[in-house]
């Protein structure tokens, strides 16, 4: 029996050991989605390959990653040796998409295999159709990029120069996928000699008990967690379109004494668009949201793994069948996972005396994943996501409202890059990065507003440069509102066209401004893309706007790319919001006027600002009347 | 015993937590026992720029007008459906 202070003291090392990995991989990594937007996860796994010590990042890779062990072993079996890396990215074995590419690495200790340590970055390049890996159009997954099934990148402490080099040959910007790879196998390293240095300290004995106990403590607490929440059925629905065809990812979700079943059966058939996930990709999309919410007091390790059970129907989007398209995935049909997931565990939260204060509506649920590239003004080829995709907003929670641009569940360090990072690596100009106003989900709590922003080409040898989209649409909120609560608005994208400017004919790399050009000056304050595009102006009657939420575009001349990005969703009824709260938000421009008064029912005085308490008194009187008849009918508008 | 943050289970009733007036027996799905407002997603203002087909549900007490619930869904789409087992 292990004395709990040194079992306390290891529990904590293990911590330690992860995040200093995380530490590792974002200070040799040289790629601003890892280092700035912390696209990455590192974890510890045992010998087995099951789950030992979850890192931060990215939360569905850590049964993914689990998988890619267990997957490696039974590949590799007794062909595994002290100092050796191996790579795994197919979606299809472990792995979410062929970009997240997995390392993993055996810990030996006197020559036996006693753990694992595994990591992954989106890498810079994969060498698909798309430069950055996301390929909206790809029409399966041979035009996705390099994937393996596994393959030795390290044998016994020495790179594979032929591995290497073949991988590096297939990529895009080698040089920088390079350095994804080494930044990997440097986070393994250090994982590797954190662990072991505490083994050497405490001893392997001491060590694997703690942590046979760790796991076994952590099915204890959830089950005892679940014992206590009420027995029942929670349903949740996500929408994504493409292209106007519309999927549904639907889940039920049943607890039951100390188990949890996720039933995706009724979600869509697989779609003949990358935004589908595989089983692995599914249940690692569901834990995401489950280790923050149930488990934030618990240990993630396998533990809180073994109650939880999933149901995901073969050929369906969220477990496609080979070669379906998958590129898209983490910002697809796995984020949808991620969002009906947290929709459906909060309800049971909400359900319960005891933890309804641990629920929360949806954070941020739709990635928007923008990847630049073209020769910036350095003269060198640059390929980028936006990282302000990372930057989501809060959901409400029953005592507090969401966070305003607070991150996002499944990504506990998510963020974005600064404007001048961007700028430097990309031949762009920000004309605005601003908060969105009446973008967080009414409700009693406002859900956290999302953003908006505005780039145009700027110093761009080419004129230019062109980007990749993957914005599965724009049609659906996705995320839900939560206790009477409304979803966050939707996403949007918008290809701001000058008329004259390059992309139109113009010519490239035009040095004056067109007439009616949109600049910075020009854009300024503008709030809407309708005012950025809209023939109010005369200088706006040269602008034209086009959807572009899929696809490859260019982004040249004068022309700007606008985008906008989800709330948060709201908790409770918008109506219970006190006056003063709406009269504060239209302050802060994070509520229009309009929005107070029609959704919120407050009235303000149009000199003052301030509640007019009469007319609010009678609006909302008005709207739960109207609530009261039912039927089908626009927001009340005030009499 | 509570259902959710709105509804509790009282008498074998679902009750609205507001009014304390039963929706329906708690054998019965209490959406189709609400009174239901179906709003065009869109017409809610600028950011909410969605299809023409979305649809925000507002599931209210028919007795005090509390709002019960939301969800987004394209019409026709079945009520989401949350219930606690009681047996």
């Amino acid at each position: 029996m292990i004395d709990p202070i040194t079992f306390s003291i290891i529990r904590h090392r293990l911590f330690r050991v992860v995040d200093e990995a995380v530490i590792t991989l974002k200070n040799v990594s040289g790629s601003a989605i890892t280092n700035e937007g912390h696209d990455l996860m590192a974890s510890l796994y045992r010998a087995d390959g099951s789950l030992l010590m979850g890192g931060v990042g990215f939360l569905h890779h850590l049964t993914s990653a689990a998988e890619a062990c267990k997957s490696i072993i039974r590949r590799f079996r007794d062909d595994i040796h002290e100092g050796d890396v191996f790579l795994l990215n197919d979606p299809y074995t472990a792995a979410l998409h062929t970009s997240d590419v997995y390392l993993v690495a055996p810990v030996h200790h006197q020559g036996e295999l006693v753990a694992w340590s595994a990591c992954f970055v989106h890498v810079y390049d994969i060498g698909a159709t798309n430069p950055g890996g996301f390929c909206p159009d790809a029409e399966n997954i041979y035009t996705e990029g390099f994937s393996s099934p596994g393959l030795r990148l390290v044998e016994k402490g020495e790179i594979n120069r032929a591995v290497m080099d073949t991988f590096l040959n297939m990529v895009r910007a080698p040089d920088m996928v390079a350095l994804d790879l080494n930044s990997m196998i440097a986070c393994n390293n250090v994982a590797r000699e954190r662990l072991l240095a505490l083994i050497e300290k405490y001893g392997y004995d001491t060590v694997d008990e703690t942590c046979r106990t760790l796991i076994s403590q952590s099915e204890e607490k959830l089950r005892a967690r679940l014992r206590e929440l009420p027995d029942g059925e929670w349903q949740s629905r996500q929408y994504l379109s493409v292209k106007g065809e519309v999927a549904r990812v639907a889940l039920t979700m049943t607890k039951r004494d100390d188990s949890l079943v996720f039933d995706f059966t009724g979600s869509s058939e697989q779609s003949r668009y990358a935004v589908n996930c595989t089983r692995w990709a599914s249940l690692g999309g569901l834990f995401a949201p489950l280790f923050p919410l149930l488990c934030y007091d618990i240990t993630w390790n396998e533990g809180v793994i073994k109650p939880i059970s999933m149901i995901a129907p073969p050929g369906s989007i969220v477990n496609c069948k080979r070669p379906a398209p998958v590129s898209v995935a983490t910002v697809g049909a796995i984020q949808s996972v991620n969002n009906a997931a947290c929709a459906a565990v909060c309800k049971m939260l909400s359900a319960s005396e005891k933890y309804q204060d641990e629920a929360t509506a949806v954070w941020h649920a739709n990635h928007f994943a923008v990847f630049l590239f073209g020769r910036n003004q350095h003269q060198k080829q640059a390929i980028g996501i936006l990282t302000e995709t990372f930057a989501g907003a809060g959901g409400a929670r029953a005592w507090a409202d969401g966070i305003e641009v607070g991150g996002e569940i499944p990504n506990p360090i998510s963020r974005m890059a600064n404007v001048e990072t961007v700028e430097y690596a990309f031949p762009v100009l920000y004309q605005f990065r601003r908060r969105l106003k009446d973008s967080g989900g009414p409700g009693r709590y406002r859900g956290g507003v999302g953003m908006e922003l505005s780039l145009t080409p700027h110093d761009a040898p080419d004129g230019g440069l062109h980007y990749v989209v993957s914005g599965k649409g724009a049609d659906f909120p996705m995320s839900d509102g939560l206790a009477g609560g409304y979803p966050g608005s939707p996403n949007a994208y918008l290809w701001i066209k000058n008329k004259g400017s390059a992309s139109a004919g113009g010519g490239a790399g035009d040095a004056e401004p067109l007439a009616g050009a949109a600049t910075p000056e020009s854009l300024a304050g503008a709030a809407t893309p309708e005012s950025l595009a809209g023939a109010a102006t005369p200088e706006a009657a040269t602008r034209e706007q086009q959807a572009v939420d899929w696809g490859v575009f260019p982004l040249l001349g004068q022309d700007a790319l606008y985008l906008r990005w989800n709330g948060g969703g709201g908790w409770g009824d918008p109506l219970l919001r006190p006056e003063d709260e709406v009269c504060r938000d239209v302050r802060e421009g994070l509520v229009s006027p309009e929005f107070a008064e029609n959704v919120y029912g407050v009235v303000l005085d149009n000199a003052t600002g301030q509640v007019n308490k009469a007319q609010t008194a009678r609006n909302r009187a008005r709207i739960v009347a109207r609530r009261k008849t039912g039927g089908s009918h626009a927001p009340v508008a005030r009499a | 015993m509570r259902l959710s943050r709105a509804l509790k289970a009282e008498r074998a009733k679902v009750v609205c937590a507001q009014c304390e007036e039963a929706l329906c027996d708690l054998s019965s799905h209490w959406k189709e026992n609400a009174a239901l407002n179906e709003t065009p997603m869109n017409q809610l203002g600028s950011p909410y720029s969605t299809g023409e087909q979305v649809l925000l549900r507002l599931f209210s007490c028919p007795h005090c007008g509390a709002l019960l619930d939301t969800e987004t869904a394209l019409p026709g789409e079945p009520f989401l459906r949350d219930e606690i087992f009681t047996s």
